[in-house]
């Protein structure tokens, strides 16, 4: 049987079972063993399903357990325990009334301040999935306590976490530049201003949102003085601590990024216990809520892994790129091929996977072309990025979707998302047009 | 009974992320202050990921906390969209019955063959395989507990969707 | 036709995956075509530290395993990492081979985990990049924070050296904040991740290298293959080994090249400091030596058959130069 056809049947199945409300990770599990299964058992030709058993079994086992047993991914776990945290010590609450205080005469500041929150957390997480899920529990709730259309309050956050890996540092350009062997600090330089355009983008969305329905944002309402501002500033003391301690510990050579997070959450219980905003009890209840969350999480990146290693042997991604590439497309059009190649998978696996399965095939064809590698770099993270808030699998917003609880629907973010993308295409187009807007800052380095 | 287990399995999870948190910020003290370390630290981080992450399932499945896509199914009347509750939960069963099976070889597997993690420690591998398999068996367990008790509820009248439904219609 | 799945950890990128695309254009042309391996890079079927038992379970027939994610599976295998003064890559990866191939205890543990060797790799010679601080006497090592590799590693330790885990994709970083004073490497790896924008000195150890890494098959997968085939993959992951000594010689040649152009100092350590870090090392030897025995693999045995071949080959090269510089 032919892999690109149990490769497309697949995809068809996961929609569906998406659409009858199966959970997301039972739905890619499922469909990815069962394909997985068929492969093996027609390997010989002909249909042997009890030779099929014991990889297909290995195969799900070893992708599912490898990426829970992760030391880099242990930032996720202690990312999200740092934002139960900081909400039950009131650290964020604290940044975000000053945020609302200083911010009053902006229409919608709060969300713009989110969304640069997201930018500046991403110079110190290579992972967006760790930058959705910090800044979503830290962003998300303040923002509907204040009475934000929950739209606006989700899908700002599930968008601006997608810098995490433009801005570097980035775990996406790392494995980019190892199957490049492209520079991974030039790669790093390149996402610098792409991020930064990003960034704008989505604060022109939020502007444009507010100004047309003013009441997603509501207004702080009464007179601020000077002295209001400076009392908040102040009280938001931790909140500036823990990022100083994140910046100055990564930059100053005392820890790594992975070690950060930790470092980071200690902080915080130390800082709320000295408050006295925080005691025994409230920490193991934080934990409690975090274990949680990170299990569903973990459940969906796990299923898809399994995912991914089973498109591997489907050898649908070969297929795709020697059909774009048998097509001697001109250079124009082979980029926007790869766009649209890059956005239907986006739509379903995850940008690790991606890469491994696609970049091997890719990178020679488009070195023929002579597209510049790093350019391209910044072009297929951003692609890839674009996938982390599509549907029907859009990692960064089931994130957002699952530290906010049952008080957003998915369809609900999803739908927030929309403006997002459209400014995420623009940039996108931009990128691709202009490869100045990358390779600026690394060629004047 | 099982809720008390489930219970126990978070609160073990918690404790994982605890050790997380006060291994790694250990590890970062001893080097700054005093250029010193704890061995095999990052295996240890490993094997109580698989302890944060696989133990809690069993809670965040009763908590119905697994991420799902509503908006065709919410179109359709609530007696549908009981049976696909209930239809997702049975698949769940089904995609996590070959990583039970697996689970069960590896662990025999690490237990016989006495593989151990290349460090200082020689830390052995089967820890983590069978903290991996308890989680999954608990969680697949619960599923099954609620696809039976959804079933009931459907059957007598009720709903598992929004279980307060009547209750909101007569007001 | 048959084709066989190989699954790799690695990128196609480098001398390494070089080496491995050789090897299975080299099965190819030797089987007329008969027999294409078709590879998955990048860990896309199994990730490093699942290898041995993919293989064995047959999620790919054929595919990388590295050692040092199974001391305990691979340890009739592991005797190529250890630090016994076979720095030339050529050289430990002839020996290495030969032995595997032809030590029936060696093969009949791997049997027992349903595998079979078929050819090795080597990460070539480790050294040392430093940021600030340049090791040219073992003295030296002490009080350095330092990320290092398996045994080589250990013995750092030893010397006083605070070993900081990390990956080798963030030594760059690790090295340009000061987090680390020098890492562990490679000389082509370590230009590929152009560490020598960070770093200020070098030093040759002339000590050791990783050798324990090569692809192993699924023995039922094998097994199902005719005989000329099986030769077919033998010679052809002889021929690897060539190839790879060829391609790794050269990069690393040219990575020296690379850091001295950046203004990188190369230090050769002294062959009686090297001396110093050998003898330290021996502990690790001998602790391989009691595994191996206890396991009934005869370690004494396996390490004095390496040496051997080690000289072999040393002689071989001394004698005729390398296979790939010969008329
Ligand atoms: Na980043
Ligand atoms: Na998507």
């Amino acid at each position: 049987m032919d892999g690109t056809v149990i490769g497309i049947v697949a995809f068809a199945c996961v929609i569906g079972l998406l659409a009858v409300r199966v959970p997301i990770a039972f739905a890619l599990a499922g469909v990815a063993t069962v394909g997985t299964f068929v492969i093996f058992a027609f390997r010989t030709g002909t249909f042997a399903p009890e030779r099929a058993l014991k990889p297909t079994t290995s195969l799900v086992f070893s992708n599912s357990f490898d990426l829970i047993h992760s030391y880099d991914l242990s930032m996720i776990p202690l990312f999200i325990a740092l934002g139960h945290i900081a909400y039950r010590a009131e650290i964020t609450t604290k940044i975000y009334q000053a945020a609302r205080v200083w911010l009053a005469s902006v229409p919608g500041g709060v969300a713009m301040a989110s969304v640069v929150g997201c930018g500046g957390f991403s110079a110190i997480t290579g992972s967006s999935i760790a930058c959705a899920s910090t800044m979503g529990r830290i962003c998300s709730p303040e923002m509907l306590r204040m009475g934000y259309d929950k739209r606006l309050a989700t899908a700002s956050v599930a968008a601006g976490g997608t810098l995490g890996s433009l801005i570097p540092p980035s775990v996406l350009f790392i494995i980019y530049g190892i199957f490049t062997e492209t520079s991974i600090s030039a790669l790093f330089l390149a996402g610098i201003l792409p991020g930064l355009i990003s960034l704008l983008g989505f604060v022109l969305v939020i502007f444009v949102w507010v100004r047309r329905t003013p009441e997603a944002a509501p207004r702080f309402e009464g007179q601020i003085t000077m002295r209001d501002r400076g009392r908040a500033a102040l009280d938001s003391w931790p909140a500036i601590g823990l990022f100083v301690i994140i910046v100055g510990g990564i930059y100053g050579g005392i820890f790594t990024a992975t070690e950060a997070a930790a470092v980071c959450v200690s902080a915080a219980v130390a800082i709320g216990f000295a408050q006295g905003k925080l005691d025994l009890r409230g920490v193991i209840e934080s934990l409690r809520e975090t274990c949680i969350q990170t299990a569903s999480i973990f459940l969906i990146a796990a299923a898809a892994k399994i995912f991914v290693a089973f498109i591997a042997l489907t050898g649908v991604a070969p297929s795709i790129v020697s059909a774009v590439t048998d097509a001697q497309l001109s250079p124009v059009m082979l980029l926007a091929a790869i766009a649209v190649i890059y956005l239907v998978l986006g739509m379903f696996l995850d940008p690790i996977g991606i890469m491994v399965l696609t970049l091997p095939l890719m990178i020679p064809l488009v070195e023929n072309y002579g597209f510049d590698l790093i350019w391209f770099g910044v072009v297929i993270i951003k692609l890839l990025e674009i996938g982390l808030i599509t549907p029907p699998v859009g990692l960064n917003v089931f994130v957002i979707a699952n530290v906010v609880g049952k008080d957003v629907a998915i369809d609900r973010i999803f739908s927030g998302i929309l403006r997002f993308l459209t400014v995420d295409v623009i940039v996108l187009i931009l990128i691709m047009a202009f490869p100045v807007i990358s390779l600026l800052i690394p060629n004047s380095m | 009974m099982l809720r008390r287990v489930e219970k126990l399995l978070l609160d073990l999870a918690v404790v994982a992320v605890v050790g997380l948190g006060v291994l790694i910020t250990g590890s970062v003290f001893l080097r700054a202050a005093f250029n010193s370390g704890i061995p095999d630290t990052i295996v240890i981080v490993r094997e109580l990921m698989v302890a944060a992450i696989v133990l809690p399932l069993a809670v965040a499945t009763l908590d119905r906390a697994h991420i799902v896509v509503e908006f065709l199914s919410k179109m359709m009347p609530l007696r549908v969209q009981d049976w696909l509750l209930v239809g997702g939960s049975a698949f769940g069963l089904f995609a996590l019955s070959p990583l039970i099976y697996a689970g069960w070889r590896e662990v025999a597997h690490t237990v016989e063959s006495g593989a151990f993690f290349f460090g200082q420690l020689n830390l052995p591998k089967w820890p983590g395989r069978v903290v991996f398999l308890v989680g999954i068996s608990f969680c697949w367990l619960r599923l099954l507990l609620m696809v039976i008790g959804d079933i009931r509820t459907i059957r007598a009248g009720g709903s598992v969707v929004s279980p307060d439904h009547e209750h909101e219609e007569s007001v | 036709d048959t084709t066989l799945i190989l699954g790799e950890a690695g990128p196609n990128r480098g001398a390494r995956a070089a080496a491995l695309q050789s090897f299975a254009d080299d099965v190819t042309a030797r089987t007329n075509g008969e027999v294409n391996i078709d590879i998955q890079w990048g860990g896309a079927l199994f990730k490093a530290n699942a290898a041995a038992q993919a293989i064995a379970d047959g999620v790919a027939d054929l595919g990388t395993v590295i050692a040092v994610y199974f001391p305990q599976e691979m340890l009739s295998y592991s005797f190529a990492d250890l630090p016994m003064r076979n720095e030339d890559a050529w050289v430990g990866m002839r020996a290495t081979d030969e032995l595997m191939r032809t030590s029936d205890a060696i093969t009949k543990s791997l049997a027992d985990q349903n595998l079979v060797y078929i050819g090795t790799f080597t990460t070539s010679a480790v050294n040392i990049a430093c940021k600030d601080v340049a090791i040219r006497r073992v003295e030296d090592i002490a009080g350095l924070k330092v990320r290092g590799v398996g045994a080589y590693g250990d013995t750092f330790r030893d010397f006083g050296a605070n070993m900081v885990a990390m990956p080798i994709y963030d030594a760059y970083q690790g090295l340009d904040t000061g987090l680390l004073n020098c890492s562990q490497g490679y000389s082509y790896a370590v230009a590929a991740l152009k560490q020598q924008e960070v770093m200020t000195s070098y030093t040759l150890l002339n000590w050791g290298q990783v050798g324990a890494l090569g692809i192993f098959m699924n023995k039922d997968v094998y097994d199902s293959l005719d005989a000329e085939t099986q030769s077919a993959m033998a010679d052809a992951g002889i021929a690897m080994a060539d190839k790879l000594g060829e391609l790794i010689t050269a990069a690393n040649d040219a990575a020296l090249e690379t850091m001295k152009d950046a203004g990188v100092e190369v230090v050769d350590l002294p062959a009686g400091e090297r001396d110093k870090l050998v003898q330290q090392g021996k502990q690790y030897v001998d602790e391989w030596v009691e595994r191996a025995n206890a396991a009934g693999l005869d370690g004494t045995s396996l390490l004095e058959q390496y040496r051997t071949l080690l000289e072999k080959y040393a002689e071989e090269r001394d004698g005729q130069g390398y296979p790939w510089a010969r008329g």
